[in-house]
C-alpha cells in the first residue's frame, strides 16, 4: 500500500520536475529576439556578433526545441554551461549547494535551540504575563524583514563592535578572504546570518512545542506519574518534553523544502555564496542553464520534503488514510 | 523565509472535533467567540490592523487633512528632515514627506496583502473543499496540481516572474497568490477530511441534499476557523514577502511607495537619517506582529484542546 | 588583544626595523628622536617623511614588502580572458594578472606596459611598431614574445578565430588590416585606415598566452579552463583560485617585467552592496572599495580609512526619442522642447540632492578632464524656468485646462524608462518629473530591469525617452553613441539621431592623427550638440575610492580606476601583514 503510494508519488514528481523546469523556462524566455544573455551595454557588439552569441547559446532555435536538448542533455548528467560565464552548471551548483545547506542547517539547530525553552516555559505558565510575553517575544524576531534585521546586525554586531575595540563579527561571506576558511572562521561568518534566518523557525515551532506540551501534560499517564509521586521536574522533562519534542522532528521535515530557497534574502543581505543567491542573480541576467540547472535541484529537493512531509504527517494523524 | 507555512497544518485541528456531534454548531463558536474576545491582547491585534486598514482606505483624506502634503512631491531644500513641525515624521533623500508616505504606502501594503489573501483563500478553498469531499480520482488530479504549485521555488517564482511581468499592487496579489493558494487547498482538505467521517455529514448525505449545498452550508463553517487564522498569519506574512521583493529589486518600483521599498530605500541612505529606517521598519513590525498575535489568538479561542 | 594595541606594538617594532634601514645618524641630526619616533607612529611612513627636515630630495618611503589587499566591490567575475571579458568585474581582475602593450596613467596619456615605449607611427599614420621589452617572462618562465600579442589579437580580428565570441571583434576586424612579428621583440599593426582612437582603446588589452591557448581552435577557446583559471599570466599578480559568488585570490608574480610586486597577494572579494562597502572599509574585512555618494560622509569619518575623490568620464545622461515615427519622436523632434526640458532642469540641485556634491554639471559632451574639452560650447544651459516656459509658450505649447500643455491636439505627456536597483537614476526620473510638471509637462518614471533596458535601447526602441549612465575611454571619440551608422538595430545610438555634420565632423576627426586639428573639430561638435541636445548629459560623475589608511601606493586617478592600472605592483601595506 505505502509502496504503492510513494511509487505513484514519484511518477507524478517526474512530471512536477517537468512541468516547473518547462513553465521557468517559458517565462524566461519571453525576452527571446531582443535579449542575449552576457551582453552589457557594450556597443562594440554589431548585429552580427550578437547574432553569432545567440546562435552558439541556441536560442535561435524554438523554445521547445531548446528545451528538449537541454532535457536530453541532463538526462546524461550535463546541466551545460552558464550563459553568462561559461562555466559548467554542475560546478555552480555543487560549490554552492553546501553553503546554503550549511546555512539552513545551522538555523534550524539554532531555531530548536531557542524554541523549545520558549514553548516549554509558555506551557508551563500559561496564561500568564509570562507566556504573553514570551509568545510575543517568538513572533517578534520574525515579525521584521529580513533584510532590515541583516542589517541592523550588521551594523550592531559588526561595525560598532569594531570602532569601539571589541570583538566583532564579520559581515559578509562564508570565510574570511584573507587566510579564511577554517572552522572557526566558517563560524565566525555563520552566526549573523543564521541567527537572522533562525528567527522563521523559532517563530513556529516555539508556539506549537507550547501547544504539544500542554496537550501532552494533559495526557492520563502524566497523570499517573505525578500521582506515583514522582517530582514535578521529572515528570515535566522526562516524560512531558520528550514526547512532546516527537512531532517537532515532523516539523523540522516540513521545512526540507524551503532548505534550498528559504534562505535567499538572507543570502543576498550577506553575501552568502549559496544556490538562493546564485539563481536571483542569474535569473535578473537571464542566465538560462544556470536557472533551469538551479530550478531542477530545488524542485526535486522541494519533492522529495513534501513528500517526506505527507508521509509524516500521515503517521501523525491517523485520520488521513492514503489509499 | 517566503513561502507558505505547513505548520498551520498540523497545529490546528479539526474545529468541535469531539462535540460537534453532540452539540450544535452555535454555541461551540459562541463559546470561541467568548475566549477570543477574553484575549485581550488578541483582541488589541485584531483591532490595530483594522484601525490601519481605515487609515489606508482613507489616504487622501488623511493626505489632504493632517499631512498637507502628496506622497510624490519632491522638495530638493528639505531633504533629510528631522520629525518636526513641517514634517511630523521627517522626509526622505528628496524632501518628500514621510509620513504621507506611510499613509499611502499602507495602502500598498496592506492592500497587497489583503487582495493577495482573498485570492488565496478563495481558490484554495474551492479546490480543497471539491478534493476532500469528492476524493477518488479528482482528489488525485487536485491534489497533484496542488503539489506541481507546492513544488515551484516560491521565491524562484516570484523573480522570474516579477522581473517579467512590472507588477503593480494588482499583479503582484495575483503573483503571490498563485503560489500561497496551495497550501490553503491543502489546509481545507484536510479539515474536510476529517469531518466527512462524521455521522451528521453521512446523515444528511443520506437524506439527498445536494453536494455543494453541503459543502456551503455544512462543511465550511468547519472550515472557517482553519481559514480565518490563515487570513490573519497570510496578512502579515505577505507583508513580509512584498517587503522582501522590494529589497530584491522586483516589487513596487518607485516612486510608488509600499512600506517595503521605503525601508529598503531607507537602507542606502541609513547614514544619513536613522528615521527614515525606523518609521517604515517600525511600521510593518507592529502591523506584522498584530497580525501574527490575532491569528494565533484565533487559534487558540478555536482550539478545544486548550480548556479554560 | 583588540586590533589598536595590536598596531601600536607593530608600530614599534616598525619603527625599529626602520632605523635599521636608514641610517641613525642621518636622522637623529635632523630632528629629535623622541619627536621623531610620535611623527612617525602618529602618522604613518609617508608622514613622518614629510614631517622630517625638508632638506632630503626625492626620498621616497621604503616599501615594505609582504602583505595582502582585499579589494571588494560588487560583481563577481565572469571569465578570466582579456579578449572575451565585457564587465567591469572580469575587467578589473584581468587588468591585475595580464598586462597589454599599454596602459593609461591617471589622466588617461599612453604609458609603455609590456612595450618598451610607445609606438612608432608611420607617415601617414597607419602603421604602430611595437618594440617589446627585452627579457619579458610569462608567470611560468616562458618568454612572452611578438608572437602572443600578434595570437591575442587574432582571436578578434582573424578569420581562423571567428567562432570566439569576443565582443572585441566588432572593432578589431574593422580596423586591424594585418599583424607581422618580423622577430621576437617586435609587433607591427597596420590598420586599415586612419583610426585616431586605435592605441588608446585598442592598445591595452591583456595579453595571451599562445604557448597555452595556441592548440586550441575557437570554439574551444570559449570554454576552456584557462578562461576561469588561467594558470600563466604576465601581469603583477598570478592566479590562486576563484570562489565562485566570494572572492578571487592572486598572489605575487615574481617575473612580472617592472620587478614583483611588493605584496604577496590582491584578494578581489564579492561584496553584496554599497553599504556593505562602507561597513567593511570601517572594519576593516576589505581595504579598498569604490565608495557611493550617499557614503562619502560615513567613509570619510573613518579614522582608519582615507577617502580619494576626482572627476571621470562617466556620466549620466537622459535621451529623446527623435524618431518621428514613434510617439515619442512626435514630441522631440522640435528642437525648442528638447532645449527647454533641460533649461527647466536644476542640475546643480539634482547634483547636490543626489549625488551630495560629488558629481559636475555637464555643459558638453566631452568630460571636462578631456583634452578635446571645450569649456563654453555653443549654447549653455543653467536653470532657467521662466526661459523653458517662454520657449514652449513659443513653439506652440500651450497649456490646456489640465495643466499640461499640448499643441494640435497632442498633449506633451509621455514616459521615461530606467533600471531598476540605481538610486541614483530612480531620484533623477523624480526630480525630472517634479521639475517638468512645474512647466506644464506630464513625464511618468518607470524602472525596468536592467537586461530590458539595454533591449529598449538597442532593439525594441518603443520608449519616449531613457535614462542612464555611460562612460567613454580617454579619446573623446564619441561616435559610439551619435553616429548615425549606429543607429541599425544593437547599435547604442537607440534614440535615432541622425545628423550629417556630427557624422562628418566624427569621421574627421579619427582619421587624423594630429591632436590639435582634432581638438578644432570636436570644439565644433561639441558647439552643434549644445544647440542640438539629442541626449542631454546630466552631470559627469565623479569617482570615489576608499583606500584604508594601512594601504600605500595606490594611485587612483579618473583613468586609474577599475582596470586600467600601472601601479598595482607598487602598493604595499604599512604592517607587512
Amino acid at each position: 500500500m505505502l509502496v504503492r503510494y510513494v511509487a505513484r508519488r514519484f511518477l507524478a514528481s517526474l512530471v512536477v520536475v517537468l512541468g516547473v523546469t518547462l513553465i521557468t523556462l517559458i517565462l524566461m524566455d519571453r525576452t527571446r529576439g531582443t535579449y542575449v544573455p552576457g551582453i552589457d551595454l557594450n556597443p562594440a557588439l554589431r548585429p552580427e556578433d550578437i547574432e553569432h552569441l545567440r546562435e552558439n547559446l541556441g536560442l535561435d532555435r524554438p523554445f521547445y526545441v531548446w528545451y528538449l536538448t537541454w532535457l536530453g542533455s541532463v538526462l546524461h548528467g550535463d546541466f551545460g554551461h552558464s550563459m553568462i560565464d561559461g562555466s559548467p552548471v554542475l560546478s555552480h551548483i555543487l560549490d554552492r549547494l553546501p553553503n546554503t545547506l550549511e546555512l539552513t542547517a545551522t538555523a534550524i539547530v539554532i531555531g530548536v535551540l531557542v524554541a523549545v525553552p520558549l514553548g516549554v516555559i509558555g506551557a508551563l505558565r500559561r496564561g500568564s504575563k509570562t507566556d504573553h510575553a514570551l509568545t510575543v517575544t517568538s513572533v517578534a524576531g520574525f515579525a521584521v524583514p529580513q533584510f532590515w534585521m541583516g542589517l541592523m546586525l550588521i551594523l550592531i554586531f559588526s561595525v560598532t563592535l569594531e570602532q569601539n575595540g571589541l570583538p566583532w563579527l564579520p559581515s559578509s561571506g562564508a570565510y574570511s578572504a584573507f587566510n579564511g576558511g577554517d572552522f572557526l572562521d566558517r563560524v565566525e561568518h555563520l552566526i549573523l546570518p543564521a541567527t537572522v534566518l533562525s528567527f522563521f523557525y523559532t517563530s513556529q515551532w516555539s508556539r506549537f512545542i507550547r501547544s504539544s506540551m500542554l496537550e501532552v501534560l494533559s495526557q492520563d499517564y502524566i497523570r499517573t506519574a505525578r500521582a506515583k509521586g514522582m517530582s514535578e521536574r521529572r515528570v515535566v522533562y522526562l516524560h512531558g518534553l520528550r514526547n512532546a519534542l516527537i512531532p517537532l522532528i515532523t516539523l523540522i521535515g516540513l521545512e526540507l523544502p524551503g532548505l534550498v530557497s528559504g534562505g535567499l534574502v538572507v543570502e543576498v543581505v550577506f553575501g552568502w555564496p549559496g544556490i538562493g543567491k546564485l539563481a536571483f542573480e542569474r535569473a535578473l541576467q537571464y542566465d538560462y542553464t544556470t536557472v533551469m540547472g538551479v530550478t531542477f535541484f530545488a524542485t526535486l529537493l522541494v519533492i522529495a520534503g513534501n513528500l517526506l512531509a505527507d508521509l509524516l504527517y500521515g503517521a501523525l494523524d491517523p485520520r488521513i488514510r492514503y489509499g | 523565509m517566503i513561502g507558505p507555512s505547513r505548520v498551520a497544518e498540523l497545529d490546528m485541528p479539526a474545529a468541535g472535533v469531539e462535540t460537534a456531534a453532540a452539540r450544535p454548531a452555535q454555541s461551540y463558536w459562541n463559546q470561541s467567540w467568548e475566549r477570543l474576545r477574553a484575549n485581550r491582547l488578541g483582541m488589541a491585534a485584531g483591532v490595530l490592523i483594522l484601525v490601519l486598514a481605515v487609515i489606508a482606505v482613507l489616504a487622501p483624506v488623511f493626505s489632504a487633512v493632517l499631512t498637507h502634503y502628496q506622497p510624490q512631491t519632491i522638495n530638493l531644500d528639505q531633504t533629510f528632515a528631522r520629525p518636526g513641525a513641517t514634517h511630523l515624521l521627517g522626509s526622505d533623500e528628496l524632501g518628500r514627506d514621510s509620513l504621507t508616505r506611510l499613509i499611502w504606502g499602507a495602502r500598498v501594503s496592506l492592500g497587497v496583502a489583503f487582495l493577495t489573501v482573498a485570492l488565496a483563500l478563495t481558490v484554495g478553498t474551492t479546490v480543497g473543499m471539491v478534493a476532500g469531499y469528492y476524493g477518488g480520482w479528482i482528489d488525485d488530479v487536485l491534489m497533484r496540481l496542488v503539489d506541481t504549485v507546492l513544488a515551484i521555488p516560491a521565491i524562484f517564482l516570484f523573480i522570474l516572474m516579477s522581473i517579467l511581468f512590472r507588477p503593480n499592487a494588482v499583479t503582484l496579489a495575483a503573483i503571490v497568490a498563485s503560489v500561497g493558494w496551495g497550501s490553503v487547498a491543502r489546509l481545507v482538505r484536510g479539515e474536510v477530511l476529517s469531518v466527512k467521517q462524521r455521522d451528521f455529514i453521512l446523515a444528511t448525505r443520506s437524506i439527498g441534499a445536494r453536494d455543494s449545498r453541503l459543502m456551503v452550508r455544512h462543511l465550511l463553517p468547519n472550515v472557517l476557523p482553519v481559514l480565518i487564522v490563515a487570513a490573519s498569519l497570510g496578512v502579515g506574512q505577505i507583508i513580509l514577502i512584498e517587503a522582501a521583493l522590494d529589497f530584491l529589486g522586483l516589487g513596487i518600483q518607485p516612486p510608488t511607495p509600499s512600506w517595503g521599498n521605503m525601508l529598503t530605500n531607507a537602507q542606502s541612505y541609513f547614514f544619513h537619517s536613522g528615521f527614515l529606517v525606523a518609521f517604515p521598519g517600525i511600521t510593518i513590525f507592529v502591523t506584522v506582529l498584530a497580525s501574527n498575535i490575532f491569528g494565533n489568538g484565533v487559534r487558540d479561542a478555536f482550539d478545544p484542546r486548550l480548556k479554560g | 588583544m583588540s586590533r589598536d594595541e595590536d598596531h601600536k606594538d607593530d608600530g614599534f617594532a616598525q619603527f625599529e626595523q626602520f632605523l635599521e634601514e636608514w641610517s641613525r645618524r642621518d636622522f637623529l641630526k635632523r630632528t629629535g628622536g623622541a619627536a621623531a619616533y610620535l611623527s612617525f607612529i602618529g602618522g604613518g611612513l609617508a608622514a613622518f617623511l614629510e614631517a622630517c627636515a625638508g632638506g632630503t630630495s626625492n626620498n621616497t618611503p621604503t616599501a615594505k614588502k609582504g602583505g595582502h589587499v582585499v579589494e571588494g566591490n560588487f560583481s563577481d567575475i565572469r571569465t578570466l580572458n582579456s579578449m572575451l571579458s565585457s564587465d567591469t568585474a572580469s575587467n578589473q581582475v584581468i587588468g591585475l594578472m595580464f598586462d597589454g602593450l599599454l596602459n593609461y596613467k591617471k589622466d588617461g596619456s599612453l604609458v609603455a606596459a609590456l612595450a618598451q615605449d610607445l609606438p612608432k607611427t608611420n607617415s601617414d599614420g597607419t602603421v604602430y611598431t611595437f618594440k617589446l621589452r627585452s627579457g619579458l617572462k610569462w608567470s611560468d618562465g616562458q618568454p612572452l614574445t611578438s608572437d602572443d600579442v600578434k595570437f591575442t589579437y587574432q582571436l578578434a580580428y582573424d578569420p581562423q578565430y571567428k567562432d570566439v565570441t569576443s565582443p572585441r571583434r566588432g572593432d578589431l576586424s574593422k580596423y586591424i588590416k594585418s599583424i607581422d612579428t618580423p622577430d621576437p621583440q617586435t609587433v607591427v599593426i597596420t590598420t586599415t585606415q586612419v583610426f585616431a582612437p586605435f592605441l588608446s582603446s585598442h592598445g591595452r588589452y591583456g595579453i595571451l598566452p599562445k604557448h597555452v591557448l595556441g592548440s586550441l581552435d575557437g570554439k574551444a577557446i570559449n570554454t576552456a579552463p584557462f578562461n576561469t583559471a588561467p594558470n600563466v599570466t604576465c601581469g603583477a599578480f598570478k592566479f590562486v583560485k576563484w570562489d565562485k559568488g566570494q572572492q578571487v585570490t592572486m598572489e605575487r608574480n615574481d617575473n612580472f617585467w617592472a620587478g614583483p610586486p611588493n605584496l604577496d597577494q590582491w584578494i578581489y572579494k564579492v561584496l553584496p552592496d554599497s553599504v556593505a562597502v562602507t561597513n567593511q572599509l570601517k572594519t576593516g574585512e576589505i581595504d579598498i572599495g569604490p565608495v557611493d555618494p550617499s557614503h562619502f560622509d560615513a567613509v570619510k569619518s573613518a579614522d582608519n580609512v582615507a577617502v580619494t575623490e576626482f572627476p571621470v568620464p562617466t556620466f549620466t545622461f537622459y535621451a529623446y526619442q527623435l524618431d518621428a515615427a514613434k510617439k515619442g519622436g512626435k514630441l522631440f523632434s522640435d528642437k525648442a522642447v528638447r532645449q527647454a526640458l533641460l533649461f527647466a532642469l536644476n542640475r546643480d540641485q539634482v547634483v547636490s540632492a543626489v549625488y551630495f556634491g560629488h558629481g559636475s554639471v555637464a555643459n558638453s559632451v566631452e568630460p571636462p578632464i578631456s583634452w578635446a574639452y571645450k569649456d563654453k560650447p555653443q549654447v549653455l544651459y543653467s536653470f532657467d524656468k521662466a526661459k523653458a516656459e517662454s520657449m514652449l509658450e513659443s513653439a506652440g505649447w500651450t497649456k490646456g485646462s489640465d495643466g499640461i500643455r499640448a499643441k494640435n491636439g497632442l498633449k506633451l505627456k509621455f514616459d521615461m524608462i530606467t533600471n531598476a536597483g540605481n538610486k541614483q537614476r530612480e531620484s533623477m526620473l523624480q526630480v525630472m518629473q517634479q521639475s517638468w510638471k512645474d512647466i506644464g509637462v506630464d513625464a511618468t518614471p518607470s524602472l525596468i530591469q536592467f537586461p530590458q533596458l539595454v533591449s529598449q535601447i538597442t532593439n525594441i526602441r518603443t520608449f519616449d525617452m531613457f535614462l542612464v549612465g555611460f562612460n567613454f575611454d580617454e579619446d573623446p571619440d564619441q561616435g559610439q553613441l551619435w553616429h548615425s551608422r549606429n543607429t541599425v538595430a544593437g547599435g547604442f545610438n537607440g534614440f535615432d539621431f541622425k545628423n550629417s555634420d556630427v557624422d562628418s565632423l566624427l569621421d574627421q576627426a579619427v582619421g587624423t592623427l594630429d591632436k590639435t586639428k582634432r581638438k578644432q573639430l570636436y570644439g565644433q561638435f561639441q558647439d552643434i550638440m549644445s544647440d542640438v541636445v539629442p541626449a542631454p548629459i546630466i552631470l559627469f560623475n565623479h569617482g570615489i575610492w576608499g583606500v584604508s589608511k594601512r594601504v600605500q601606493g595606490a594611485d587612483f586617478g579618473p583613468f586609474n580606476q577599475f582596470a586600467t592600472r600601472p601601479w598595482n605592483h607598487n602598493v604595499w601595506v604599512t604592517d607587512g601583514k
